[in-house]
């Protein structure tokens, strides 16, 4: 008998979703960063056992579990943490990182200025809806200083928030951009760059929430592509970011930093470990 | 120049409307599973049916691109005007204590818009064989539309009024 080869099937958007149901509201942009996700990478034609998606806690962490590609549903704060000793141990892997503004600039902002200065490489998206959704509705990092429809806050934060691209762009991260999820397309077509990008992505998507948020269903008349090109300048990045209102969408900075690699741990295999911790 | 006025070729014709339909497709169907997860089982079960006869509209298209080399088109590289297939079912609209007779309007503006999208292909298409292909599946989109209407009629006016949920999400603390 004679072994035939037949040539891969291409795979659909639709191969990279899981077959479980999103508990999202109707409504959310969250179904639209899914479907960017995996628009990106069947145009990119990446093999499903090939990617992973390491995500933190939230409405928007969950999207791991929606999609066929490796998933890991991490620690609140700490995807990004988790996703660089992942990229440490697989270099062969391409990892992508997602959550929310509480999870990634809050709980994880810590770790997030980091992500940005190793550079590493890996594209990290934030999911940005300006409120802790999956606990009911409180103030976020990036929430407005005059919002006061939490409890919590009923005369607003009163604090300036933080403005994501800025703060990426600041710390060092090498590819900066900012999509909407009224224009999925749009934002595939960035992740595509981003994924292709060699260093640390940040991608931020506002992704607005229409249950605890319903104000922001008007970004959709709001939002706009920024005029200009992408920018390998940061002074000239900054000041775009600055002059900006936050709705402008399109890749803001892309430049070519060191990225850092640590090397040798995937070599170092399993048993090499375990003698380390042996007592 | 129009979008219409750029479908030079039936394989970019056929091309743009499998995507049309295929993507009315995999939204109902999301919007099918998400009104499930959210108990809302009646219109789970509108939006299943509707994504069944936006798939047999689909295969259809299919058979009809069989004999032809498709261009391989990047999602975003389609002039869609609304930034999204004319069929696909607009987010924003849904909700998780929507009804039956709101998830069939939704679907007829989506067919009205799908129509609108051949009809405008069918009037303005330089070529002769886009022109009477899109007029077909202008036709047909009108006769969805008027099957719709029949299906709307059928729903209870009670059903004008959204379902009650007694613990309503939007409590914030």
């Amino acid at each position: 008998m004679t072994a035939t080869q037949t040539a891969p099937v291409a795979l659909r958007p639709k191969d990279y979703k899981s077959e479980l149901k999103p508990v999202w509201c109707p409504g959310c942009g969250d179904f639209a960063v899914l479907a960017a996700i995996t628009k990106a990478l069947a145009f990119l034609e990446l093999p499903r056992e090939d990617v992973a998606l390491v995500t933190g806690i939230g409405c928007s962490s969950r999207i791991a579990a929606y999609t066929s590609v490796y998933g890991f549903h991490g620690v609140h704060g700490r995807a990004l943490a988790l996703a660089g000793g992942l990229r440490a141990a697989r270099p062969d892997l391409t990892v992508l990182v997602a959550g929310g503004d509480g999870d990634g600039l809050s709980i994880g902002g810590n770790h997030f200025i980091h992500a940005c200065r190793r550079n590493m490489d890996m594209t990290y998206i934030v999911m940005d809806n300006e409120v802790y959704g999956m606990t009911k509705g409180q103030a976020s990092p990036t929430t407005h200083p005059e919002w006061d429809r939490s409890k919590l806050t009923p005369r607003g934060t009163g604090i300036r928030p933080f403005n994501p691209a800025e703060m990426a762009l600041t710390a060092g991260a090498s590819f900066v951009a900012r999509g909407f999820t009224g224009d999925p397309n749009g934002l595939a077509k960035i992740l595509v760059e981003a994924i292709r990008h060699r260093g640390f992505s940040f991608v931020q998507a506002l992704s607005p929430c229409k249950t605890f948020r319903p104000e922001q269903m008007e970004w959709k008349k709001q939002v706009r592509h920024f005029e200009e090109a992408a920018t390998d300048d940061s002074v000239v990045a900054d000041t775009r970011i600055q002059q900006d209102d936050g709705m402008s969408t399109g890749i803001i900075y892309r430049a070519d930093h060191p990225v850092y690699q640590p090397g040798g741990i995937a070599e170092t295999g399993v048993e090499a470990f375990d003698r380390e911790f042996a007592i | 120049m129009s979008l219409a006025r750029r479908m030079t070729d039936l394989p970019t014709f056929l091309a743009y409307s499998v995507v049309v339909e295929e993507e009315a497709a995999d939204r109902h169907d999301e919007l099918a599973d998400v009104m499930d997860v959210h108990n809302n089982p009646d219109v789970a079960a509108t939006f299943r049916k509707l994504a069944g006869y936006s798939r047999l509209h689909a295969q259809e298209i299919r058979e009809h691109a069989a004999a032809h080399d498709l261009p391989k088109i990047a999602p975003w590289d389609f002039e869609w005007e609304g930034g999204e297939p004319p069929e696909s079912a607009d987010i924003d609209e849904v909700h998780y204590q929507m009804n039956r007779a709101q998830a069939l309007r939704l679907a007829m503006q989506n067919e009205q818009r799908a129509h609108d999208f051949y009809a405008a292909i069918s009037r303005d298409a330089p070529d002769d064989a886009v022109r009477e292909l899109a007029a077909e599946f202008a036709t047909e989109e009108k006769e969805h539309l008027e099957l719709l209407r029949l299906w709307i009629d059928k729903v209870p006016e009670s059903e004008d009024e959204s379902p009650f949920d007694p613990d309503p999400p939007h409590t914030p603390e």
